[in-house]
């Protein structure tokens, strides 16, 4: 029963690591807290069952969400944020902002589908037995997709010049400009990068749900919010461990507790560690910032 | 007027009452004191709830639905019990929010706090009854007054406009005091505020509070009007909804908040209801949030102050009594005259 509970876990965990990794990255270095992530993930989705749809491998379609969640995000950015912030809008506005294109999007995602069900046809494969934990092989794909997408962004921040100008943008944008580090460049590269986790995230996410509609990806989004604090803001590591306890714990709390109250259990969680360490968990101080562009 | 747009006039006017109660709250934190509260409708939704089972009754063995503390308490008493509730309320959720977070953190407790809200009064049936919620309310005054249906509905409309008008005196007092200028400081410079001697968090949990109270008595009015309750009306986005209403009325403004409560909620969200009904079952709802988050948009963009703007406060040292001030030319009299 635990053991059980705690696969179901990892697997929750993995998809809430790409996720959250994805929000910090945009977070840390822009610090507009983007309320439009989660629907910008459930957009990624339709796009995936769409190519799914047209004959693709839903594989591929995981692709196309990626791409998709990947250039949705680089606009939503480069057409509404900036622009906004460069009119003057502060941190303060900026949230009002998000959570209009939030809605916005939501909204006409079920405009287009409606509020019916969709679902992402995965064959499951076979089931692999695991200490006592079941995956079917298309869970152990979500999970070595997780490794694998947290294994390229660590190697791309740690090892390339444009992962240290991503760095040291993330730690003082102003700072990082006065040493010639073109900002722009590293803020679109973020986003893109946060788009692309997101599209991958959005996907895996209805594969392992089975079915979704429009509010799926919003509903997700506070967990993602949970793990990505609880890392502390714009620490990747932080939130790929802030993934594992989150996912784990909701997954226990479902299984011993009550099902519903699995994001209650989430929410909780977030408040707490914004109470007692709003700064996260492995992480340098989040000081008063306003928003970069 | 025929009967059928008596009635919905009035239904609608009473709407405009409580949206503009529920705006002055919202204004209030919000607009003169920068709290990002999104968990705003949660009050609204507590003093609904207070009032509804203050109204209904002791329950009984028989009773079809779940409630808690169930009173019959005559007509003021529940409304004020909603403003109370709403108030203990947001002292409870400010102690936990109003930390020294920054505004975004704040403003992501607050939504947070919103979405556990309907999770546990959604899933606790035994205390809140679930997602069915609360019906049958009685009326207020029903059988004092003992009208007919539609002069009920003009009193009720009667009862709304006067706890309207004592909420704007209410809270016109405080934006006017010395604490709505205290706010106003925090608001804009919190550092300043806090140099000059001014208890921040203080300030920041009275206006928190005030504004839960307004906010409570907003739905209990509307409750006791409709006589029904239940947690899926209430939902974060139906904040955003206030949200906008401030935004387009003009933010830090009383009157500007009245008139977003008549523009938004009112003329805007009511008007689709003339539309022929196009497409599928919930397809103009969803148009309407979309409609809703781009005028949120739009005005953000062209006119981020509001249709009525905040009015600039100068304030000008007072002229000295005595001969010096015999000196000040009249242009200065006029002017300290004037106000």
């Amino acid at each position: 029963m635990f053991m059980q509970a705690l696969g179901f876990g990892i697997i929750t965990a993995s998809i809430l690591a790409i996720g959250a990794v994805g929000f910090t990255t945009q977070f840390g270095v822009t610090n507009i807290l983007n309320l439009a992530y989660g629907d910008v993930m459930t957009a990624s989705a339709f796009t995936a069952y769409v190519a799914n749809a047209a004959g693709l491998n839903p594989w591929w379609g995981l692709v196309c969400g990626a791409i998709f969640g990947a250039l949705f995000s680089f606009l939503l950015n480069r057409v509404v944020y900036t622009p906004y912030i460069r009119r003057g809008s502060k941190l303060f506005v900026m949230i009002i902002i998000t959570i209009s294109i939030s809605l916005i999007v939501q909204n006409l995602l079920q405009v287009i589908w409606g509020p019916q069900f969709y679902s992402i046809h995965v064959d499951p494969g076979r089931t692999v037995h695991v200490l006592g934990m079941v995956f079917t092989t298309s869970q152990l794909y979500i999970i070595m997709i997780a490794g694998l997408a947290l294994v390229a962004l660590h190697s791309l921040l740690r090892f390339t010049r444009i992962g240290k100008a991503m760095r040291a943008t993330a730690s003082d944008a102003e700072l990082a400009r006065n040493c010639g580090i073109g900002t722009r460049r590293v803020i679109d590269l973020a986003w893109l990068m946060s788009g692309l986790l997101c599209g991958v995230a959005g996907v895996a996410l209805v594969m392992e749900l089975g079915s979704f509609q429009s509010t799926t990806g919003g509903a997700f989004l506070v967990p993602i919010i949970a793990a990505a604090v609880l890392g502390g803001v714009g620490q990747i590591y932080g939130a790929m461990l802030g993934g594992l306890i989150i996912g784990v714990t909701t997954e226990l709390a479902a299984v011993f507790i009550n099902p519903q109250y699995k994001d209650v259990v989430a929410f909780g969680m977030l408040i707490v560690v914004l109470l007692l360490r709003p700064q996260g968990i492995l992480s340098e101080v989040a000081s008063q910032k306003e928003v970069a562009a | 007027m025929s009967l059928a747009w008596a009635f919905y006039f009035s239904t609608v006017l009473v709407y405009l009452g409580v949206n503009m109660i529920a705006c002055w709250g919202l204004n209030l934190q919000y607009g003169y004191t920068g709290i990002l509260n999104f968990a705003y409708i949660i009050f609204v939704s507590a003093g609904a709830y207070t009032a509804a089972i203050l109204t209904l009754g002791p329950k009984t063995d028989g009773s079809f639905q779940q409630y808690v503390f169930g009173m019959n308490l005559p007509f003021p008493l529940p409304i004020i019990a909603g403003g109370v509730v709403g108030g203990l309320l947001s002292a409870l959720v400010g102690i936990i929010g109003l930390r020294r977070l920054r505004s975004d953190y704040q403003a992501m407790v607050f939504l947070v706090i919103s979405l556990i809200a309907t999770t546990v009064v959604t899933n606790d049936v035994g205390l809140f009854n679930g997602p069915a919620g609360l019906s049958v309310v009685p009326k207020p005054l029903d059988t004092v007054v003992n009208l007919s249906l539609i002069n009920y509905q003009w009193f009720y409309v009667g009862v709304t406009a006067v706890i309207c008008l004592i909420v704007y005196w209410f809270v016109r007092r405080i934006t006017n005091s010395p604490l709505g200028r205290s706010m106003r400081a925090v608001r804009d410079h919190e550092q300043a505020a806090a140099a000059l001697g001014k208890n921040v968090a203080a300030i920041r949990m009275r206006a928190f509070v005030i504004g839960g109270v307004i906010a409570g008595v907003s739905g209990a009015v509307l409750v006791s009007f409709i006589s029904a309750w239940s947690p899926g009306g209430w939902l974060y986005q139906e904040t955003f909804v206030l949200f906008t209403a401030i935004i387009v009325g003009g933010t830090a403004n009383n009157a500007g908040a009245a008139l977003g409560a008549l523009l938004v909620p009112v003329l805007f969200l009511e008007s689709t209801r003339f539309l022929p009904p196009i497409g599928r079952p919930g397809l103009i709802d969803a148009l309407q949030w979309v409609a809703v988050g781009a005028l949120a948009l739009i005005f953000l963009w062209f006119w981020p102050r509001g249709v009525l703007p905040e009015r600039r406060r100068v304030i000008r040292l007072s002229t000295p009594s005595g001969p010096a001030a015999a000196a000040e030319p009249a242009s200065a009299d006029q002017s300290t005259g004037g106000k």
